[in-house]
C-alpha cells in the first residue's frame, strides 16, 4: 500500500487479508403474494371422526343390544362382546384425544396472551433484548397465519444499527398494524354477512344458530390472522362475549317483535323488524371482534 | 378524475395545489462531503423501492411501499438534470461519481394511492415532489460574501489566515504578498499573478483538508465564475483601508462585480427558498488532519448557517406570498460505513459538537434540528473485531482497518494523532451495498414526517 506520509500517528492499524469480501444480497422485497388462511384440505377432523365413531358405537351398541336380547346369550358372544370393547375404546379414546386438545388449546391461549410483550416498554430497552422478546412472541404464531407472514417481512427489514424503538416500531409497522387492520376487515366482513342473514332468516331458531355460527367462523378466522391455531381460540372471556351476544340479540328479537305488533302486521312492518334484528345482529358481531383483537393484540 | 377537471383549461397550477405536495430539499453540503453520492442513492433506492418493490428505507414511514403506484425524475426548470446515468456508470467501472463542477436540478415524484373513503374518489392520488439541487460545494462557502464590503472581507480573510490550520498552508502566499510591489499599478499583469499566487493557496489549503475557503468559485475549472478576467484577493490592510489606492479601488470594483454578476444569481437560482434543510458534513476530512480541522469546520458551519432563513411558515406565505424559511435541519454525518458501528455514537457525539456553532444560530428559532449517521453506499464490511472493518483498497485488495477509539470531544484529540480516511474503493456488488445502505429512512422520516420532537 502507498499511503501518503502523515506527520500524525495513525490510530488505525491496516494490514491486507487474504479473504474475499462477503457479497451482498438484494433486500428482500415486499410480499406481493395475498395471504390467504390455512384451509383444512378436504380431510375429516378428529371431531368428525369422534362423531362418526360415537354414532357408529351407538349404532352397534344397538345391535349388539338387539341380538342380545334375541338370542339372550350375552356369555356366548364372545367376538361381539370384543368388537364392541374396540369400537367403545376407539371412541373413548378419541374423545379424552379431543378433550385433552382444548385443554392444551386452552392454555396456548392463554400462554399467548401472557406473552404478549409491552411494546411500549420494550422500545425503552435495549435493542438485543427487544428483538429476543419480538422473537419469542413470533415463535407462538402457527407457520402459515398472516402474523407469521408479515413477521418473515419485518425480519427481512431489521437492520443492525436501529435502536430498540427504531426496531419495535418497525415491529408495530409491519407486524402489530397490519394483523391489526386484517382483523379489523374479517370482523366488519363477518358483521356483515351476519346482519344479512339475520334480515333474511325466516326464524329466530335458524337466526339464533346462524349468528352463533358466524360468530364461531370469526373467531377462528381473526384467531388464524393473530397465529393461534383454529382449534385453540377456547377462550372463556371470548364464549361469555358469545353468550351475552346471543342472549342479547334474543331480548332484541322480542322487543322487535312487540314493536311489530304494535305498528301493524304489515310486509313493512315485517321489513323494520327485519331490518332492526340485522343491524344488531351486526352490531353485535363487530362487538364480539373488537372484545377478540383487544383481546389477542 | 379530477385531473381531467384542471387539465382541459392546461392550468396544471390548480391540480398542483390540489394533487401534490412539495418538499423543497436544500442540501447544504461542502466541497467532499458526499451529496452527489448522497443524491444517487436516493434516486436508486427510492426507484427500487417503487418499482421493484425491494425493502430498502425500512424506517420510512411517510411513503409506505404498500401505497406508491409509481415514481418518476423530472428536471427543475432551468436546471441541467442530474447526470444519475453517469454516476451509475461510474460505480458500474468501480469508480466513485466525479466531483460535481456545474449545477444540476431534479425532481423525485413519488404518485401514492389515497385509501381515504371519501378522498379516494376526489383526490384519487396524491404526488409528492421531492425538489433537490445538486451544486459544487465550492460554491456555498461564498454566500457569507454577499453581505460583506471588500474591506470588510479582506480583513475576516486575513485574519482566518493567520489561525491554525490555514496558517500551516498559508506561508508561500504571505510571502509573496510581503514581496510583492502594490506600488506598481494594477495592470492586468499584476493582477493576474497576485490571483494566481492566492488560487495556489486555496488549492492547497483545500487538498489539505481546509474547507472555510474564500472565495471557493476560484477553485472550479471554466464552469463557475471566471476569476481571470474578475479576480481579486485579501489586500494587506495598509492597503486595504486607503480606498483611493488603486489595488484596493480595482479589487473593490472586481469584488463587487462577482457579487452582483456571481453570487446574487447564484443565491437566487441554486439556494432559493427551501423549507427542509440537509447540512451534510464530512467528519472524517476533520479526523483525517487534526483538531484545528475540526474546529475549522465547526466555524464553517457556524457561518453558513447565517447564510440560509430559518423558521416554519404559515399557509399564506407559504401559499400565496412564496415565502417560506427552513422549518427542518438534518445535520448529517456522511460516509459513517468508514467507521465500526462500535464508534458509531462517538462519531454522532462528535458531529453534535462540530454543529454546536451552527445549532446556537438556530434554536432559538421555531426550527426542528436532528443529528444523522448516513452512509449512502455501504463500502466497507465488518471486520474480525467490534473496531474493526474491511474495504478494497485502492489496487483492489482486501484490507482490514482496526481503529482506536474516537476521542471524547475535539479538545481530547490529541495534535500528534489522526486517524487516517480508509481510502475505500467501489465494491463490485455495488447496487446491493446502495440498497442496503444505512440512515437515509431515519433522516426522509424525520424531514418529511409531521411529528417530531
Amino acid at each position: 500500500m502507498s499511503e501518503p506520509v502523515s506527520p500524525y500517528r495513525a490510530k488505525v492499524q491496516q494490514r491486507e487479508v487474504d479473504e474475499a469480501p462477503p457479497t451482498h444480497a438484494m433486500p428482500e422485497k415486499f410480499g406481493t403474494e395475498e395471504w390467504q388462511p390455512a384451509t383444512s384440505g378436504g380431510r375429516l377432523s378428529l371431531f368428525t371422526i369422534t362423531l362418526l365413531l360415537g354414532l357408529l358405537a351407538l349404532f352397534a351398541f344397538s345391535i349388539v343390544d338387539a341380538i342380545w336380547y334375541l338370542q339372550g346369550a350375552y356369555v356366548e358372544s364372545p367376538v361381539l362382546a370384543v368388537v364392541l370393547s374396540v369400537l367403545l375404546a376407539a371412541f373413548c379414546g378419541s374423545l379424552v384425544w379431543l378433550v385433552v386438545r382444548e385443554i392444551r388449546g386452552y392454555r396456548a391461549v392463554n400462554k399467548y396472551l401472557h406473552r404478549t410483550p409491552d411494546l411500549s416498554a420494550l422500545a425503552q430497552g435495549d435493542r438485543h433484548s427487544a428483538i429476543k422478546e419480538l422473537n419469542q412472541h413470533a415463535a407462538t404464531f402457527s407457520a402459515d397465519s398472516f402474523a407469521a407472514h408479515r413477521f418473515r417481512q419485518y425480519q427481512h427489514s431489521v437492520q443492525d444499527d436501529m435502536s430498540a424503538q427504531e426496531t419495535v416500531r418497525l415491529y408495530q409497522r409491519m407486524v402489530d398494524e397490519p394483523v391489526a387492520i386484517r382483523a379489523r376487515e374479517i370482523v366488519r366482513r363477518e358483521s356483515m354477512i351476519s346482519g344479512s342473514l339475520a334480515f333474511v332468516s325466516p326464524n329466530h331458531l335458524i337466526q339464533t344458530l346462524t349468528i352463533l355460527w358466524i360468530s364461531l367462523r370469526m373467531v377462528r378466522r381473526v384467531a388464524q390472522v393473530y397465529g393461534l391455531r383454529p382449534a385453540t381460540t377456547g377462550n372463556w372471556r371470548l364464549l361469555t362475549i358469545l353468550a351475552q351476544n346471543l342472549a342479547a340479540q334474543s331480548i332484541f328479537d322480542l322487543a322487535s317483535d312487540e314493536i311489530a305488533n304494535q305498528i301493524s302486521g304489515s310486509l313493512t312492518a315485517r321489513f323494520v323488524e327485519n331490518s332492526a334484528e340485522a343491524v344488531a345482529a351486526g352490531a353485535l358481531n363487530v362487538r364480539l371482534g373488537k372484545a377478540l383483537i383487544k383481546l389477542l393484540s | 378524475m379530477i385531473t381531467q377537471w384542471f387539465k382541459p383549461a392546461n392550468n396544471n397550477h390548480w391540480a398542483d395545489w390540489f394533487l401534490k405536495e412539495h418538499h423543497r430539499f436544500t442540501i447544504t453540503g461542502l466541497s467532499r462531503s458526499g451529496k452527489s453520492t448522497l443524491f444517487t442513492s436516493l434516486m436508486t433506492m427510492l426507484k427500487y423501492r417503487s418499482e421493484g418493490g425491494y425493502q430498502c428505507l425500512p424506517l420510512l414511514e411517510y411513503l409506505p411501499a404498500e401505497l406508491v403506484e409509481h415514481m418518476w425524475v423530472e428536471p427543475v426548470d432551468g436546471f441541467e438534470m442530474f447526470p444519475l446515468e453517469n454516476h451509475m456508470q461510474a460505480l458500474a467501472e468501480q469508480r466513485w461519481p466525479s466531483p460535481t463542477e456545474d449545477v444540476y436540478g431534479f425532481k423525485v415524484v413519488v404518485r401514492l394511492r389515497q385509501t381515504h373513503g371519501v378522498k379516494k374518489h376526489l383526490l384519487p392520488y396524491t404526488d409528492v415532489v421531492f425538489e433537490f439541487i445538486d451544486y459544487p460545494g465550492e460554491w456555498l462557502t461564498d454566500l457569507p460574501m454577499l453581505t460583506k464590503s471588500f474591506a470588510q472581507w479582506s480583513d475576516s480573510a486575513w485574519a482566518q489566515q493567520m489561525n491554525r490550520p490555514q496558517r500551516d498552508y498559508a506561508q508561500p502566499w504571505h510571502d509573496a504578498v510581503a514581496e510583492f510591489d502594490f506600488d506598481q499599478p494594477p495592470e492586468p499583469d499584476a493582477v493576474a499573478a497576485l490571483v494566481g499566487q492566492y488560487r495556489d493557496y486555496l488549492l492547497n489549503a483545500k487538498k489539505n483538508g481546509i474547507t472555510l475557503l474564500q472565495p471557493g468559485s476560484f477553485l472550479l475549472g471554466d464552469t463557475g465564475f471566471d476569476w481571470r478576467a474578475h479576480g481579486f484577493t485579501p489586500l494587506p490592510s495598509s492597503v486595504s483601508s486607503d480606498i483611493t489606492h488603486p489595488w484596493t479601488k480595482v479589487f473593490d470594483k472586481h469584488y463587487r462585480y462577482f457579487q452582483k454578476h456571481w453570487l446574487t444569481p447564484l443565491k437566487n437560482k441554486t439556494f432559493r427558498q427551501a423549507d427542509k434543510q440537509i447540512i451534510l458534513i464530512d467528519l472524517f476530512e476533520g479526523l483525517n488532519h487534526s483538531k484545528q480541522h475540526l474546529y475549522q469546520l465547526k466555524e464553517t458551519l457556524s457561518y453558513l448557517a447565517e447564510v440560509f432563513s430559518y423558521g416554519e411558515s404559515g399557509w399564506f406565505s407559504r401559499t400565496i406570498l412564496r415565502q417560506q424559511g427552513i422549518s427542518k435541519v438534518a445535520f448529517v454525518a456522511a460516509k459513517s460505513d468508514l467507521l465500526p458501528a462500535a464508534y458509531h455514537d462517538d462519531l454522532l457525539r462528535l458531529l453534535k459538537q462540530v454543529t454546536e456553532g451552527a445549532v446556537a444560530r438556530i434554536q432559538d428559532k421555531p426550527v426542528h434540528y436532528e443529528h444523522f449517521l448516513v452512509s449512502a453506499l455501504q463500502a466497507t464490511d465488518p471486520g474480525s473485531t467490534s473496531t474493526s472493518l474491511r474495504y478494497r483498497g485502492t489496487s483492489r485488495q482486501y484490507i482490514e482497518a482496526e481503529f482506536e477509539p474516537l476521542p471524547e470531544a475535539i479538545s481530547a484529540m490529541s495534535a500528534q494523532e489522526h486517524f487516517p480516511v480508509l481510502p475505500a474503493q467501489v465494491p463490485d456488488d455495488y447496487l446491493p451495498r446502495i440498497l442496503n445502505g444505512r440512515g437515509l429512512d431515519r433522516l426522509l422520516q424525520f424531514l418529511l414526517g409531521d411529528h417530531h420532537e
